[in-house]
């Protein structure tokens, strides 16, 4: 059985507008306008005990609130979302013992009380036996170095200490799936690869299924083999990222540094109808080859004078996908 | 489980040394200043229903009814749902208002040991005055009544916080509530010096027991059938206000928004 089945899942939202000053607010105290903005539309997939998913997508694209549904903490607006077996707006207590949410921006940890507190208390909320606490507590603490940051008072920590917290709290219980919402937003670069280092182990020993939104592209190109792509609501790509990185960009990106410029025109007759990507540095270009043609072109550019770099890449994540949410329906649907 | 959570409250609040103090002699002044008003105004020849020994046994022991009574979870409970702050409460297999009820009773733990020399204090200068009831009868029934008293408080706070499910400001209803439920619980002057004409409604209302209740078993101003008719009340009131508790959750949850997280 699948962890997740999502069929055609939808999420409106009501909301009234307002009408700008105090004129718009008086307006208002007497007749809204009511509005209704889709959030999530008719959104199908399934997910596998044991995978990491990512979700990709840019701000307001549905993510956050197909994963609060998937949690029980919204109520769907219309299909279904079954969950471990459970409908998660249900909210059994068999059910929620069994699943974590951690929110980059939100926490569950008590302000005033150092993180130990927390853990007592949710040793006590899922009925966790003791030795298992004490084993989950010291595996935990130890991965993420934070064995000596148990009794500081969370106040206290700081951010990236207290995403560590988070996640040690979250995974107490052992979650057979854990959903995670922009795990390492404002997390420095050591910080957040720790943390991927961390998810990655905990998927792996443990075989927790796990499901990220992210904005940073590395945290989905290092943990998920299988990405989601969510846009308006809808899902556009349902695969492998790397199908992702072939099907929207189906070049590479060819950089060399010359010894010396070289002039326009001979550029112009070496490269053809090469696009030329913008570089900062003029004795540098930058060139989106497709795939095929890239040996050819490499010999081409090697000639055109004293190259002191030259250097052949797939182009990055990020910049695909930026450019998919840019012109929406570009890739295909689904893999 | 609960016990924890009770536990994590009273640590929590030792942390705001301070700001309990205060309160403290906040809780003990007001009932003073009002017990000095009232025995002024006896010793210039008005007749009260009260004697002078029934107001300084009423106020004496308001201060320690009333803080064991009072709760303070409305406007956290209206802002948790407004800002989404509920969210990581519900992933939890807990329901949320025992979040509340391990604070409630965290803070008042913590608060009673200061509380009582304080009023020890206050009673030891009033002693010529002050009767308490030596049967230990009206002590059993003041014991039942007051965790009563508390549960309908908290419970009737508890659903007024949870209309942000609809509304989006609580905040104007609380006031309203905290200055009405002062004025009918008996907080500011005994239910019983209201003209007789409104003693019906008295009884009828949520505030009496809220606070009044106990302690007009403790001032022995109750027959024996107004005792039973007020613990039905209380006991009515208890299981009204958990029904709407139970269904404005049932409803609320359905259109929480979850914002910010």
């Amino acid at each position: 059985m699948p962890a997740i089945t999502v069929d055609n899942l939808s999420k409106t939202y009501r909301y009234h507008r307002k009408a700008p000053g105090l004129r718009g607010s008086i307006a208002g105290l007497f007749r809204r306008q009511m509005l209704e903005t889709q959030a999530v539309a008719d959104v199908s997939f399934t997910v596998e005990a044991g995978e990491i998913v990512g979700f990709l997508g840019p701000n307001g694209a549905g993510k956050t609130t197909t994963l609060k549904m998937l949690c029980g903490l919204l109520y769907p607006s219309d299909g279904q979302a079954r969950v471990l077996g459970f409908t998660p707006a249900r909210r059994e207590p068999a059910f929620l013992r069994q699943i974590s949410l951690v929110m980059g921006q939100k926490t569950m940890l008590s302000w005033d009380l150092p993180a130990m507190e927390t853990l007592l208390l949710h040793k006590e909320m899922y009925s966790i036996s003791e030795t298992d606490f004490q084993r989950n507590l010291k595996q935990l603490a130890e991965i993420l170095e934070v064995t000596e940051l148990l009794r500081v008072q969370v106040r206290k920590l700081s951010l990236g200490e207290r995403m560590k917290m988070e996640l040690l709290t979250s995974l107490i219980h052992r979650p057979a799936l854990l959903f995670l919402d922009e795990p390492t937003i404002g997390l420095d670069v050591v910080s957040q690869q720790r943390v991927r280092e961390f998810l990655r182990d905990v998927n792996r020993e443990q075989g927790t299924t796990i499901l990220l939104t992210s904005h940073y592209m590395d945290d989905i190109e290092v943990l998920c083999p299988r990405v989601l792509v969510i846009d308006h609501g809808r899902l556009h790509f349902d695969g492998a990222l790397a199908s992702l990185v072939e099907r929207a960009a189906p070049y590479k990106v060819l950089s060399a540094v010359f010894a010396a410029p070289v002039p326009p025109a001979a550029l112009a007759t070496a490269l053809g109808e090469l696009e030329q990507r913008p570089t900062a540095d003029p004795l540098r270009i930058s060139l989106a080859v497709p795939r095929e043609q890239v040996a050819d072109v490499a010999g081409r550019v090697l000639r055109l004078g004293r190259v002191v770099d030259l250097s052949i890449e797939e182009v990055p994540v990020e910049e695909i996908i930026r450019a998919m949410f840019r012109a929406p329906g570009s890739i295909g649907a689904r893999a | 489980m609960f016990w924890r959570m009770v536990i994590m409250n009273v640590m929590s609040t030792i942390e705001y040394r301070a700001s309990f103090v205060i309160y403290m002699v906040n809780v003990v002044a007001t009932p003073l200043i009002s017990l000095l008003v009232w025995l002024t105004v006896s010793e210039q020849g008005v007749a009260l229903p009260y004697d002078r020994s029934q107001f300084v046994t009423y106020y004496v022991l308001l201060s320690v009814v009333s803080m064991l009574t009072s709760t303070w979870l409305a406007p956290f409970v209206a802002q948790a749902i407004r800002l989404g702050g509920l969210s990581s409460h519900l992933l939890r297999p807990v329901p949320y208002i025992a979040h509340f009820a391990g604070n409630n009773l965290g803070e008042k733990i913590v608060k009673l040991p200061l509380l009582l020399p304080l009023v020890a204090l206050v009673a030891l200068f009033f002693r010529a005055d002050l009767r308490l009831p030596t049967q230990p009868r009206d002590w059993l029934l003041f014991a039942l009544a007051l965790p009563l008293a508390a549960a309908v408080a908290f419970l009737l706070d508890f659903v007024i916080g949870s209309l942000a499910f609809w509304m989006q400001d609580v905040s104007g209803l609380v006031r309203l509530k905290n200055l009405v439920g002062a004025l009918l619980a008996g907080q500011l002057v005994p239910l019983a010096l209201f003209p007789p004409q409104a003693a019906g409604f008295l009884e009828a209302q949520p505030f009496r027991y809220t606070l009044s209740f106990p302690l007009e078993l403790l001032t022995g101003s109750l027959t024996p059938e107004a005792t039973a008719r007020g613990f039905a009340w209380q006991v009515g009131y208890c299981v009204g206000l958990w029904a709407c508790y139970r269904l404005l959750w049932r409803y609320g949850l359905r259109s929480y928004a979850a914002t910010g997280a």
